[in-house]
């Protein structure tokens, strides 16, 4: 009756085990359902330490990213308004070679001189206008200047001139401002102190200074059409950036994923083996449990 | 034949051990599920005559019986020394598996409500203020965000130091604890070398002392090692807490307060008893192991990690901040303050004027975000903080694992002490059938010998 070390088999042991083995039963289903509900492998760092280290650098790569674009999409809009700008002021610098050109003719009567010198003002005026252009409140050709403007009323630059760049990926910075003075020039040299002179020359009457103008004004058209030049370049690298922006959030969120988020088809499978593990634990509690010697003796 | 009614002593003996098998097999039946029970087994012997009962006089017949011994416990001292051992493993490892779950969960990592994620945020908001620096909406929201920032890490420094506190508290109830349940063993001690002296059944006081002896192995990991005279002795680190019948004091000598408060070394025990005090070396099993563990090196080696993130993140920003200038054009101040002692539990943003954020890295007040570029690709803290996921984690998992390896340990020798201690109905309904057929046997023996006896008083001679 009393076998010491052989293996003997109470009830107490059966109901440990069967208890054991249904809490373990209950335990994977819990794990199971847990990564079903939430959709996450990872819940917990201790779930995966190094998919979580992984998974947090992705992260933080992601929000960057998301950071990136808008500093892109910032950057497009600057050089898009510069770009527009730039349109409007080659479009008036031509207007304004084109009435010293009817200026230059020998023929032209001294009232209308005075009238294509009032157009040319208005002109400068409108040039001067396009030069303190602004974005969000910051002029975009007066570098990194916390006023208003970029020209003073004279034609003086009073701007900062300072690069204003966008981060477009990590250390990648692209200048997306265009410095006043490259397109317009500063005071004595600048556009505005060209077409002052071209309007006092026509109202002069020098038709040599009228000439002087006309080809500094096609310079500056010149000095203008470079610049637009460079900022659609500067656009174009913007674009680029954008892109290949996106084709990496695309790959980053698709590897979180692969990282973070359940196989679904693999945890609803895991489920199934989960539940019928434990409907077969409890079935067979149930029937081991319940006989003993007590049942048969009469 | 002995003497003429000698022949009825031996079914006599037989009811009386059979009548104490039934007694046996329905306290066992009775006890089946108590715990700290062990099964009981009579153990008999058969009687014989006395081989020699006087100088000159030999027994003449074969008159026998049985006879109880004794109604024994069915255990084994090592196994009972091994289940302790692996209690105190497995109560050591779950409370601290535990505990760290609950630090795990309140990292919040990964999410979206991490401390990584509020870094991540603070790099935005430092990202957007370099493309508009003049923005005081920009410039505010740099400061929000860094505040919030701040706060998580506060946040986390103090539900470790939450967790400390509780730990404290739980180490002054364990404590007590051991106290009440080493004075007990102490009384049970007592009273089992008197039963023993008087003869009394000692039984169900031994169960109370192995129950006793498991739960301060649980507690303290405690050894025990049982005397001659059925008393255990328990020594924790090698350290006498229970001596006989006299029990000691476990008290905190240093490291928590009466009132729970840490005071700023690691924790040491001592055991007073007999008028001696003993420092107890470091505990490193049982409950209250884990929370010393937990006191002395897990949780201060968390908190440290931590701080050195707040620190990171405060040096590194700080200097940044103070190379660049703000809206006025001034040098830029420092935009975090935290007290050295405790970097991760102080931090806060010390500036309060949204042109004091210090965006721009040439002076004159003008609208340069070069700065805050540079402060946006600080990596230092963001590094130190995944690195201090990375560790912790792996950390809980490892407390995981050997909390589920040492159950498989546990439960193997706790199956191993079942086998040999539990109560079997089948087998007790089978001891009690056979009792209950020796009982049967031994009354019709009697009838038989009371016909024997019936034939030679009443019918010798009689002729019909």
């Amino acid at each position: 009756m009393d076998r010491v070390g052989a293996s003997r088999v109470t009830q107490g042991a059966l109901v440990a085990a069967s208890m054991a083995s249904l809490q373990r039963r209950m335990e994977g289903m819990a794990a199971v359902q847990e990564q079903l509900s939430t959709g996450k492998v990872i819940n917990r760092p201790s779930d995966s330490p190094t998919d979580t280290t992984a998974a947090m650098r992705m992260r933080s790569a992601l929000a960057q990213q998301k950071q990136y674009l808008r500093n892109a999409q910032d950057g497009l809009a600057w050089t898009g308004l510069i770009d527009q700008t730039l349109g409007s002021v080659t479009d008036q610098v031509r207007r304004a070679r084109e009435l010293a050109l009817q200026g230059a003719s020998a023929s032209v009567s001294p009232a209308a001189r005075t009238a294509l010198a009032a157009e040319v003002r208005q002109i400068r005026q409108g040039v001067l206008d396009d030069a303190n252009t602004d974005y969000l409140g910051r002029p975009v050709f007066g570098g990194t200047t916390a006023g208003n403007d970029a020209y003073d009323a004279t034609g003086a630059f009073v701007g900062v001139a300072e690069a204003v760049s966008r981060a477009t990926a990590d250390g990648v910075r692209i200048r997306v401002d265009l410095p006043g003075t490259d397109v317009f020039g500063d005071g004595p040299t600048s556009v505005f102190a060209e077409l002052d002179a071209l309007a006092d020359a026509l109202e002069a009457g020098d038709e040599t200074a009228i000439r002087a103008s006309i080809d500094a004004l096609g310079s500056r058209l010149e000095t203008v059409s470079a610049s637009r030049a460079g900022v659609g370049a500067t656009t174009n690298r913007l674009e680029r950036a954008v892109q290949q922006i996106q084709d990496s959030t695309i790959d980053l969120t698709s590897d979180l994923s692969d990282v973070e988020d359940v196989d679904l088809a693999k945890v609803l499978m895991d489920l199934q083996v989960q539940e019928v593990a434990y409907q077969a634990a409890l079935a067979g509690t149930a029937r081991v449990l319940q006989p003993s010697l007590v049942d048969f003796l009469r | 034949m002995g003497g003429t009614f000698a022949s009825l002593m031996s079914p006599l003996s037989a009811l009386r051990y059979s009548s104490t098998a039934l007694d046996t097999a329905s306290v066992n039946i009775a006890n089946a599920s108590t715990a700290g029970y062990t099964r009981r087994v009579v153990d008999a012997v058969s009687v014989g005559a006395a081989p020699q009962v006087s100088m000159w006089s030999r027994p003449a017949g074969h008159v026998g019986g049985v006879e109880v011994t004794g109604v024994r416990r069915s255990v084994d001292l090592l196994l009972d020394a091994r289940v302790r051992h692996e209690h105190s493993l497995q109560s050591f490892l779950d409370l601290r598996a535990s505990v760290l779950d609950r630090l795990e969960a309140g990292l919040g990592e990964p999410g979206d409500n991490g401390v990584a994620a509020l870094m991540s945020d603070l790099d935005a908001a430092w990202h957007d203020l370099a493309n508009n620096p003049g923005g005081d909406a920009a410039r505010s929201q740099v400061l929000d965000r860094a505040a919030t920032l701040a706060d998580g890490l506060r946040a986390r420094a103090r539900s470790s130091a939450t967790e400390a506190a509780d730990q404290r508290s739980a180490l002054l109830a364990l404590v007590a604890e051991v106290n009440t349940v080493a004075e007990e063993l102490a009384a049970t001690n007592g009273k089992i070398v008197a039963a023993q002296q008087s003869g009394v059944d000692a039984n169900d006081l031994l169960d109370r002392r192995d129950l006793l002896a498991l739960r301060l192995s649980e507690l303290t990991g405690a050894q025990g090692t049982v005397r001659p005279d059925g008393a255990m002795d328990v020594r924790v680190q090698g350290v006498s807490l229970v001596d006989g019948r006299n029990a000691g004091r476990l008290t905190v000598a240093s490291g928590v307060t009466p009132t729970g408060e840490g005071d700023g070394s690691p924790v040491s025990l001592q055991v007073d008893l007999g008028g001696s005090t003993t420092p107890v070396p470091t505990v490193s099993g049982g409950r209250v192991g884990a929370v010393v563990e937990l006191l002395d090196v897990t949780i201060p080696a968390f908190d440290t990690a931590l701080a050195e993130v707040a620190r990171m993140l405060a040096d590194d920003v700080n200097a940044a901040h103070q190379a660049g200038y703000d809206l006025d054009g001034n040098p830029g101040l420092a935009l975090f303050t935290y007290d050295p002692a405790d970097p991760a539990g102080t931090l806060a943003v010390a500036i309060t004027d949204t042109r004091q954020v210090a965006a721009s890295a040439t002076p004159g007040g003008t609208l340069n975000g070069d700065n805050a570029l540079a402060i946006a690709d600080l990596r230092g803290a963001e590094t130190t903080y995944q690195r201090l996921v990375n560790d912790f984690g792996t950390e809980v998992a490892a407390a995981g694992r050997l909390a589920s390896t040492q159950a498989v340990l546990t439960s193997q020798v706790d199956r191993s002490r079942e086998q040999l201690t539990g109560v079997s109905y089948d087998e007790e309904m089978v001891a009690m059938v056979a009792a209950q057929r020796t009982y049967e046997a031994a009354a019709r023996m009697m009838t038989v010998l009371d016909s024997v006896l019936d034939t030679l008083i009443n019918r010798t001679g009689l002729v019909r």
